[in-house]
C-alpha cells in the first residue's frame, strides 16, 4: 500500500514538472501530427479562417485582404504554394509541422502573430490551428500532390543530433565563415542590411529590405541560433537568401549561426538618460572619444499611427542615444541603422495627406506601397529630438506626438540633405499639436552646432546646444532635474517624410548634479559620533578593574 | 568528558546569523521546493525587519534575564574594550563600525536618482459625460426595419457591404461565381440563412442572427485595418508596434479592461482617444488616437462590436437598467 503511494507522488510530481515545460514547449511543437484533413474539418479550418485569417490573407487566399495593401512585408499569397520558413529543401513545400509553427508562433517584426492559445488568450488552440492549416493547404494544389509531399519524398531537414556549443570559439570560426561566404555582400560588414546599393525585389515584386540582423525582434522565424541555422539551410523561398546547404558544411553553419547570434543587440532597459558631466569643451564630432563617458540609452520607436497620414511599416525602430554636459553645453549623440544614406529631398513626391485625413475615408493610414515613393534619390533621412518647452511639473507633459495647441514643444531637427551640403544641419523649432508642420525659429534663434556621419548602415548625429537660453520657446536644462524627451525619426528611401515616420513616447534626460556639502557632513558627524561612542567605552572599560576569571 | 560551551556573546552572534540566513536563504529555498517553480517566492524586506528586531528583543531578554547572563554576555565585549584580543584588533574594529555607520547615514541622505513616475488610472470618469453612460451600441439588437431590409438586399442578392471589404468580396465573387454573395461567410447562422431563403421560408431570427454576422464581418475587417497594428490580430495589446510604446496598448483579452466598462465609456475612449483622457491619466503618454477624427460613428461602432466579440468578453451592464 505504502509503495502504492509512493509511486503516485512520483507521478503526480512527473505531471507537474511536465506541465510547468509545456509553455515553453507548446508555441512551436504540436503534441499529435495533423488530424486527417476530413471535410467536416476542413469547413472548420473555413470557419476560423473566415473570422481570423481572412482580412489579410483575403478571402481567396491569395493574401489580397481588406489590410494587405498597408503592410510591409505583405500577408503571404497561399495560392501559390511558395513559403519562405520551412524546415525542408529549398524550393519544396513545407511540413505541416512548419505550418504550425509558424501559426502558432507567428512572424517576428511582422503583422502575422502568435495564434496558440497557450500564449494569447483569445487564440486558438492545437486543434483550431490543425483546421486551418487544413483549410490553407486546400488553396495551392501542389498539396494534394503526393509528388510535391516533402516527408513522402525525403526533403524535410531535421535539425543534427549535434551541434557545436555557442561559445567565443565557434563566434569566431561563424566569423570567418560569415566572410568566405560573403554574407556582408548583402547583410553589410557588420550585419546591419546596407550591403546592397539598391533596393532588390522579391518574387512578389516587392522591393526587399535586407534584414538587419543585429535586431533580434525583427529576426521573423526566431532568433535563436537553432532557427538561425535553419534559414541558411533551406533559404527563404521567394527571396535572395538561398540555401547554404550545397556551399558550406553543417558544422560552418552552426558556427555562422553563432556568429549571427552574438550579432544581436541588447535593448538597455532604463528610461532616463543619464548626461556624464565632462571638464572643458564638448565634442561636437561623432567619433570623439569623449563619448566613451556616456552611458547610452536604447529608445524603442512605432510607427506614426496616432494620426493620419498613419503609418505602420517604419524603418527605424531604435535609436540609440547618448548626452554629455558642461557647466555651458549639452551635447546630444543620437545613433540609428539605416541601410541607405538618403541625401536629396524632393518635396514635389511628397505626399498630400488630405485624402486619407478626412473622417469616413476609405482607410487613414498610408499603404506599403504605391502611395509614396519608397526609393532611393527620393527623401531624406531625418531625426528629431522633442522637448516641452515649459518644464514640466509633476509628472505633466505635453502629448508625446508634438504636444498640443496649450501645450508647446521644442523640436531640434536633424536633415541629412542639409547636412549633405554643408549647411547647419540641425534646426530648431515648434510645434503646437501635429496639426500644423513644425514652425522653424528664426535664424537668430538657431544654436544648435554639430556634425554627422553615416558609416556602415549606421547614422550618428551630434547635436549640441547652451544648457540655458534666453529664448522663452526653448527647452532650460537645469541640473538635477529629470527633463523629458522623445525621438522622431525619419527613413527616406523608406518613403518617410512629413508625419510618414516613427516616433518615440516621452523618456527622461537627466543632469547629475553635484553631491550638497551636507550630505557629506551627516556623514562625517555620524562617523564622529559612533568613533567617540567606542573610544569613551574603551576608556571606560580599561578603567573598570579587571573581573576575576571565572576559572573554576 | 568536558562539555564543550560557547559564551553568551558568540550564541547571540550565532543566533543572529541563524536566523538572517534562515529568512534570506531557508525560506526561499524551502519555497521552490514547495511550489515547484522555478523561481523563489521573495521575502519582503519587511519581514526580514520583523524577524530581526523579534530575534533581538527575544535574545535581549534572554541576556539580561539574570545577573550572570548579562555578565557572561559583556565579558568578551569587555575583554576586547580592554585590548585582551589585541589592541591592532580593537582599533581597527573601533574604526571600521564608526565607517559602517558614516556610510550607511551617507546612503540614507545622499540625493536619489529617480526617474519621476505617476501613478495611472486606467478608467477615469472623472470627465466622462454623462450621456455616454447608457449609449447602446446601434448594431448590437438590429431592428425589425433593419432586419426587413436585410431579408430583401439578400433576396435580390445586393447585401450593402462597407466599401473597405467590397474588393476582396468582388474578388472572391468573380472567382467562385457563387449562387449567393453571401455564401462566403462560413459561419452556421448565415448558412441556414441562406438554405432558408433558398427554401423561400426566411425566419426573423435567423435573419437576424445573419446580419449580426455581417456587421461582425465588417467591424473585424475595420479593426483589422485601423486598430490591429497596436491591439494585435488577437486583441491581446501586443500588435507590431506596441513595442514602441511605453504605455502598451490595451490587452482586451484581460479580465478587467472592456468587459468592466458600459459599452458607451468604450465608445468615448474610441472616439476621444488619449487627448480626451483627464490629468489622472496621463494623456501625453497615451497613443490611443481620436478615432473621431478619422472614424464615422457607424465605423466606430462595428469596431466595437467585433472587439468585444473577438476577446470574447461582454460589456458591463449600464447600472439604470
Amino acid at each position: 500500500m505504502r509503495t502504492n503511494h509512493i509511486i503516485l507522488a512520483a507521478v503526480m510530481a512527473a505531471l507537474a514538472a511536465a506541465w510547468f515545460s509545456i509553455p515553453a514547449m507548446a508555441a512551436s511543437k504540436p503534441s499529435k501530427p495533423m488530424p486527417e484533413a476530413t471535410e467536416e474539418f476542413v469547413e472548420k479550418g473555413r470557419a476560423i479562417y473566415f473570422r481570423r485569417c481572412s482580412f489579410c490573407h483575403g478571402l481567396l487566399g491569395d493574401g489580397e485582404g481588406p489590410a494587405a495593401k498597408y503592410l510591409d512585408p505583405r500577408p503571404r499569397d497561399f495560392t501559390l504554394g511558395t513559403f519562405k520558413f520551412r524546415t525542408t529543401k529549398s524550393g519544396e513545400l513545407p511540413t505541416d509541422e512548419d505550418l504550425f509553427r509558424t501559426v502558432s508562433r507567428g512572424l517576428s517584426g511582422t503583422a502575422m502573430q502568435s495564434f496558440d492559445s497557450d500564449l494569447i488568450k483569445s487564440g486558438l488552440g492545437e486543434s483550431d490551428r490543425w483546421a486551418v492549416i487544413a483549410y490553407i493547404k486546400t488553396f495551392a494544389q501542389e498539396f494534394d500532390d503526393p509528388e510535391y509531399d516533402p516527408v513522402k519524398t525525403g526533403k524535410v531537414i531535421s535539425l543534427p543530433a549535434k551541434r557545436a556549443p555557442y561559445n567565443a570559439e565557434t563566434i569566431a570560426k561563424g566569423e570567418a565563415v560569415f566572410e568566405k561566404a560573403k554574407c556582408w555582400s548583402c547583410h553589410g560588414k557588420l550585419g546591419r542590411g546596407d550591403g546592397n546599393k539598391e533596393f532588390r525585389k522579391d518574387d512578389w515584386g516587392f522591393p526587399i529590405r535586407i534584414r538587419n540582423v543585429t535586431h533580434p525582434w525583427k529576426i521573423k522565424a526566431g532568433a535563436e541560433v537553432e532557427d538561425i541555422y535553419m534559414r541558411f539551410t533551406t533559404g527563404i523561398s521567394g527571396t535572395p537568401m538561398p540555401s547554404f546547404v550545397k556551399t558550406l558544411n553543417e558544422e560552418d553553419r552552426w558556427n555562422l549561426a553563432s556568429y549571427i547570434k552574438s550579432l544581436q543587440h541588447q535593448l538597455t532597459g532604463h528610461q532616463a538618460l543619464k548626461a556624464a558631466p565632462v571638464q572643458g569643451a564638448l565634442p561636437e564630432s561623432p567619433d570623439d572619444a569623449a563619448w566613451d563617458a556616456a552611458e547610452p540609452m536604447d529608445i524603442r520607436l512605432a510607427g506614426q499611427v496616432v494620426a493620419p497620414p498613419r503609418w505602420q511599416n517604419p524603418s527605424v525602430e531604435m535609436v540609440t542615444l547618448q548626452a554629455l554636459f558642461n557647466d555651458e553645453d549639452i551635447a546630444f549623440r543620437l545613433t540609428w541603422d539605416d541601410p541607405f544614406k538618403d541625401v536629396v529631398h524632393d518635396e514635389s513626391q511628397e505626399f498630400n495627406p488630405n485624402e486619407v485625413s478626412k473622417v469616413g475615408a476609405f482607410n487613414s493610414y498610408v499603404e506599403a506601397n504605391g502611395m509614396v515613393p519608397r526609393a532611393l534619390e527620393t527623401f531624406r533621412d531625418s531625426i528629431a529630438l522633442q522637448f516641452p518647452v515649459k518644464p514640466p511639473k509633476g509628472t505633466k507633459k505635453p502629448h508625446f506626438y508634438r504636444g498640443s495647441s496649450s501645450d508647446q514643444v521644442h523640436l531640434w531637427v536633424w536633415k541629412a540633405d542639409r547636412d549633405e551640403v554643408g549647411e547647419r544641419g540641425t534646426e530648431e523649432g515648434n510645434a503646437r499639436g501635429w496639426k500644423q508642420p513644425i514652425k522653424a525659429q528664426a535664424e537668430d534663434g538657431q544654436q544648435i552646432a554639430g556634425k554627422a556621419k553615416w558609416d556602415q548602415g549606421r547614422w550618428t548625429v551630434v547635436m549640441k546646444r547652451p544648457l540655458r537660453t534666453g529664448d522663452k520657446n526653448d527647452v532650460q536644462f537645469e541640473k538635477g532635474v529629470f527633463t523629458p524627451m522623445s525621438v522622431n525619426a525619419w527613413d527616406g528611401s523608406n518613403g518617410e517624410h512629413g508625419l510618414i515616420m516613427s516616433l518615440s513616447t516621452w523618456y527622461y534626460v537627466f543632469l547629475e548634479a553635484p553631491t550638497p556639502m551636507s550630505v557629506y557632513a551627516y556623514a562625517a558627524l555620524a562617523f564622529l559620533i559612533a568613533g567617540g561612542l567606542g573610544f569613551w567605552l574603551m576608556r571606560k572599560a580599561e578603567k573598570e578593574e579587571e573581573p576575576v576569571e571565572a576559572s573554576a | 568528558m568536558k562539555r564543550f560551551r560557547i559564551g553568551g556573546f558568540l550564541s547571540v552572534v550565532l543566533t543572529l546569523l541563524v536566523v538572517y540566513a534562515l529568512v534570506k536563504w531557508g525560506i526561499p529555498a524551502v519555497s521552490r521546493e514547495v511550489t515547484t517553480l522555478p523561481f523563489p517566492l521573495p521575502v519582503p524586506g519587511t519581514l526580514m525587519f520583523f524577524y530581526m528586531v523579534l530575534t533581538i528583543v527575544a535574545l535581549f531578554m534572554f541576556v539580561t534575564f539574570s545577573e550572570e547572563g548579562l555578565t557572561d554576555f559583556l565579558r568578551p565585549v569587555k575583554k576586547f574594550l580592554r585590548g585582551g584580543y589585541g589592541k591592532i584588533p580593537r582599533a581597527a574594529i573601533l574604526l571600521a563600525v564608526p565607517a559602517v555607520i558614516g556610510w550607511q547615514v551617507y546612503e540614507i541622505v545622499v540625493p536619489k536618482v529617480e526617474v519621476p513616475s505617476s501613478l495611472r488610472i486606467q478608467h477615469p470618469s472623472s470627465n466622462f459625460p454623462k450621456s455616454f453612460e447608457a449609449k447602446e451600441n446601434p448594431f448590437s439588437k438590429p431592428t425589425e426595419a433593419q432586419v426587413d431590409a436585410f431579408i430583401a438586399q439578400a433576396e435580390d442578392n445586393e447585401i450593402d457591404l462597407i466599401p473597405q471589404v467590397r474588393e476582396d468580396v468582388e474578388l472572391w465573387m468573380e472567382e467562385m461565381d457563387p449562387d449567393h454573395m453571401l455564401e462566403f461567410f462560413a459561419v452556421e447562422p448565415v448558412k441556414k440563412f441562406l438554405a432558408q431563403l433558398e427554401a423561400g421560408e426566411v425566419d426573423k431570427e435567423t435573419a437576424r442572427a445573419a446580419l449580426m454576422e455581417k456587421t461582425l464581418f465588417e467591424g473585424r475587417a475595420l479593426y483589422a485595418m485601423n486598430c490591429r497594428a497596436c491591439h494585435g490580430d488577437s486583441v491581446a495589446g501586443d500588435g507590431p508596434m506596441a513595442d514602441g510604446f511605453k504605455l502598451r496598448p490595451l490587452n482586451f483579452t484581460d479580465n478587467g479592461t472592456i468587459e468592466t466598462i458600459v459599452v458607451g465609456y468604450t465608445f468615448w475612449r474610441v472616439t476621444n482617444g488619449g487627448p480626451g483622457l483627464p490629468t489622472e491619466a496621463t494623456p501625453w503618454d497615451s497613443a490611443m488616437p481620436e478615432w473621431k477624427l478619422s472614424l464615422t460613428e457607424e465605423e466606430r461602432w462595428k469596431i466595437i462590436l467585433a472587439e468585444y466579440d473577438l476577446a470574447q468578453k461582454t460589456p458591463r451592464i449600464p447600472e439604470s437598467h
